[in-house]
């Protein structure tokens, strides 16, 4: 915190500045949930970019993670006790106990194998919550629960009926969880992910056990994922199987790239874009699929770097 | 009850032969070209429907021959057109691009044919018993395996015994050698990516015949195929075809006694392999 | 008992005998060159060094310790550090974050998720001043993926000399440049070794280079030792002028 650089601080203050107003002027393109999804969406996105765009490290099975967290917190909620708050702490804790057992089975890998066995691992759950009909509802879902009203003592937030209390106390996570990874990454330790994503060969031979390094980013990031997964089953008040599928991993990775994987707001971007794109052609037609499909092969043919990277592309011209 | 298990292993086996047939395509297209052809599945369901639309006019013989090798030629095609054009970048921009096509295949394909399940007809002598004792062992069973092993035979003849296949077999280990010597890269690549196709369209009309046509029939098939990859070691045809096969097998018995694990324990196959031999069963030490 | 010794280490790779009972001493403080014709095992030699490659036969040992089945990371924790033929650096960052990487690893800091305030400064001055020992001040802000060949060179081996090495080990340094760049490498080299009284061991393919820097050569042939000394000894030695120098000639 030397100088307050203005330039360097630009972007930072946009994004603070329309989430913070957000819900003043959502209702003209939208609604308060899509915001609250967005923002929820983008925390996930952002927690896988700390592995794929500042490790370098291809997960493509971050659903798992995802749906860790969200039947964590519904379950907990139905099952064991009424309270948000516990929900989300056994939701991000499921996730992150996860990451920790699966990441030495992954950590010896790379490039595309790591990519398939990551999916792979993320099925295993997939089927565990289609098959353990009892507990989870099986196919069609988790249901008979929901977000309960917070008591902080002095005040109590009625997250379960005003929408935007919801929303804020949605941004107030997000606040939190990204300044954590921002501040990881400014950190000695997150120079040495950096490093490793831009020459693997050379960190270890500056005397770093990669594996371990790339164990940590992982169990963070999927921490971090766990926690926005639950925050999102928060919002719809139901989890169904397929917030596991291999396919929610496809989208996280798509947001990151569409907005830009090396900037650190880019998997914000991504995810707003993704997400009200898809609002849109949902409600449009019924092969919407199709245009979120076309929408990732245009990206990768035409805006590989991403929105942020263009931008930035050009500033320095 | 040795009944019951000769049942889920011969069960085991035939599922565990679709496994292998896409998985032997995805691993061919993995090895040389780094790419996760995420829309193999997609490959796989338009090989199904073609042949489904063709059986009227060229019967299910005609469909069997021709869907397959029209599958191919569209595989051909988004290989030329697409995917092509991500090679030599990094693998994450393949995943996607193959990412979104699934997308595209499956939407499209519900939208000509429609998103409910149709049955597809099997010439009825296939479909007959074999036995009576053996009421399980159909004709058409016994048809589907004895043409998935001719087809890996020859598969394997192709790349052992042709230049091509050899060619594809040196590429999968130097391919910048394999250039320097002369061989266009691209059409190598290209034609690889074919058989790949090839092989999912074949598995696609197989599996009509055996569980009717949907337009998600392939992503049932497409996660055992990465299991039975993992298994038998990335770049070893003869390991994803044990992979496949042991799977299928795994799964067929899990069915019997306990079903609600018939896909956990191939996950749990995986996971013990990594755990011991993180290259695979017959894969190579030191290639990832 | 030497700094570094090399005790008849042999590697084969399935029947092909790449390196055959070579042994070779090098002394605290000593540039060693280790020189041979194209096919004499001069990388793989290398490589059992560092531990990439395991050894079939032999022993070797740093300051009396043997480093059998310690891995390269390990061996960097040893004091040895590397440089490869082909520069191995982080292009995407600048050559001062190039360098800042390595000297917070070697400060202990890799795991650590904040920069401890009384490591700050001592850690700014420390890059620094390798900057400037590696003459790189002037392009300490540029992209190190930019630069040119010689100055990748030279924020490599400040990378490497960051973890402050009692080992310095030099893979073809001069690979591929023009004269203007490996001269300058070249001086690079002479210095830290002089400065620091760093011990070094470099495989190279430039003579002029060799015989300038090194103290004592080893040369190899098919993988055997042919001959070592001092760079006189070397020029005078008929077998290595049959053998090599003669054929380059």
């Amino acid at each position: 915190m030397e100088n307050f650089d203005i330039r360097k601080q630009g972007p930072n203050l946009i994004v603070w500045a329309l989430l913070l107003t957000l819900p003043l002027w959502i209702n003209y393109v939208s609604y308060t949930q899509l915001g609250t999804q967005i923002v929820a969406m983008a925390l996930g996105a952002m927690a896988l970019n700390f592995l794929l765009g500042y490790t370098g490290v291809l997960s493509f099975g971050h659903a798992a993670y995802f749906g860790l967290g969200a039947y964590g917190a519904g379950m907990t909620i139905r099952y064991l006790m009424p309270s948000t708050g516990a929900g989300i702490i056994v939701g991000t804790l499921a996730g992150m106990l996860a990451a920790m057992l699966i990441g030495p089975l992954i950590v010896r890998l790379r490039g595309v194998y790591f990519a398939m066995v990551t999916i792979a691992f993320g099925q295993v759950f997939y089927f565990i919550a289609f098959r353990w009909n009892g507990v989870t509802g099986g196919d069609d879902g988790l249901t008979n629960w929901k977000r309960m009203p917070i008591d902080l003592g002095f005040t109590t937030l009625h997250i379960e009926s005003q929408a935007t209390t919801f929303y804020y106390f949605v941004l107030a996570v997000f606040a939190i969880s990204v300044g954590i990874m921002a501040f990881l990454l400014r950190s000695p330790f997150g120079r040495t992910l950096i490093a490793i994503r831009e020459n693997e060969r050379r960190t270890r031979f500056l005397g770093i056990n990669v594996n371990r390094h790339i164990w940590i980013s992982w169990v963070i990031s999927c921490t971090f994922m766990a926690l926005a997964g639950s925050l999102n089953a928060l919002l719809n008040n139901f989890v169904d199987p397929r917030a596991f599928f291999w396919r929610q991993s496809g989208v996280f990775v798509i947001m990151c790239v569409m907005g830009g994987m090396r900037s650190f707001w880019g998997p914000l971007v991504g995810a707003a874009i993704f997400i009200w794109l898809q609002d849109e052609l949902s409600s449009m037609t019924a092969n919407w699929q199709s245009f979120v499909g076309l929408v990732f092969v245009v990206v990768v043919l035409f805006f590989p770097r991403g929105v942020l990277g263009i931008l930035r592309r050009k500033a320095t011209e | 009850m040795s009944q019951l298990i000769l049942l889920a292993v011969v069960n085991g086996l035939i599922v565990g032969a679709f496994y292998a047939l896409m998985a032997i395509g995805l691993s061919l297209i993995m090895s040389l070209s780094d790419v996760i052809n995420f829309a193999h599945g997609g490959f796989l369901a338009v090989g199904a429907y073609l042949a489904y639309s063709m059986t009227p006019y060229v019967g299910f013989w005609g469909g069997l021959l021709i869907a397959p090798v029209l599958t191919a030629g569209l595989g051909l095609l988004v290989e030329k057109v697409l995917i092509s054009r991500v090679y030599g970048r990094d693998p994450l921009y393949s995943l996607l691009l193959t990412f979104g096509l699934a997308f595209i295949f499956e939407d499209v394909t519900r939208y000509i044919w429609g998103a409910q399940g149709l049955p597809y007809q099997v010439p009825g002598w296939l479909m007959s018993p074999l036995s009576l004792s053996l009421f399980f062992l159909t004709g058409y069973r016994v048809f589907m395996m004895a043409l998935i092993m001719v087809v890996v035979g020859a598969l394997f003849w192709l790349m052992t015994r042709t230049r091509l296949g050899l060619r594809i077999r040196a590429g999968t280990l130097d391919l910048e050698t394999v250039s320097i010597l002369g061989v266009n890269v691209r059409v190598l690549r290209n034609l690889n990516f074919g058989i790949g196709i090839y092989l999912a369209g074949l598995a696609g009309v197989l599996a009509a015949g055996q569980l009717g046509l949907q337009p998600t029939i392939g992503d049932s098939l497409i996660m055992p195929s990465f299991i039975a990859i993992i298994i038998g070691g990335l770049g070893s045809l003869t390991g994803t075809l044990l992979g496949g096969l042991m799977i299928g097998v795994a799964s067929g018995l899990a069915t019997v006694f306990v079903p609600s694990a018939s896909e956990a324990v191939m996950y749990v196959m995986m996971a013990v392999v990594l755990l011991v031999r993180p290259q695979g069963l017959l894969g190579e030490e030191g290639r990832f | 008992m030497s700094f570094l010794e090399i005790d008849n280490v042999s590697k084969h790779f399935g029947s092909l005998v790449a390196v055959d009972g070579v042994s070779m001493k090098v002394e605290k403080g000593e540039l060693r060159a280790v020189i041979g014709p194209n096919g004499a095992g001069k990388p793989t030699f290398f490589n059992l060094i560092t531990g990439m490659l395991s050894l079939t036969k032999g022993r070797i040992t740093l300051e009396g310790q043997d480093l059998a089945g310690v891995d390269p990371s390990q061996r960097v924790g040893l004091g040895m550090a590397r440089t490869f033929q082909i520069t191995e650096i982080f292009p995407d960052l600048t050559v001062r974050e190039n360098i800042r990487i390595p000297v917070e690893i070697q400060a202990g800091l890799s795991m650590s998720p904040f920069m401890p305030k009384a490591m700050r400064a001592p850690i700014s001055a420390r890059v620094d001043e390798l900057l400037e020992a590696g003459g790189l001040t002037r392009i300490a802000n540029r992209l190190a993926g930019e630069l040119s060949h010689g100055d990748q060179r030279a924020t490599e081996i400040m990378m490497s000399i960051a973890l402050k090495p009692r080992l310095l080990l030099l893979d073809e340094p001069t690979a591929g440049m023009g004269d203007d760049e490996t001269y300058a490498v070249a001086r690079l080299i002479r210095r830290i070794h002089k400065d620091q009284g760093l011990t070094i061991v470099l495989i190279e393919h430039d003579m002029r280079v060799v015989f300038n820097l090194a103290d004592r050569i080893t040369v190899l042939a098919e993988g055997r030792p042919l001959a070592e000394g001092t760079p006189q000894d070397i020029t005078e030695n008929a077998t290595v002028q049959a053998a090599y120098l003669g054929g380059e000639a």
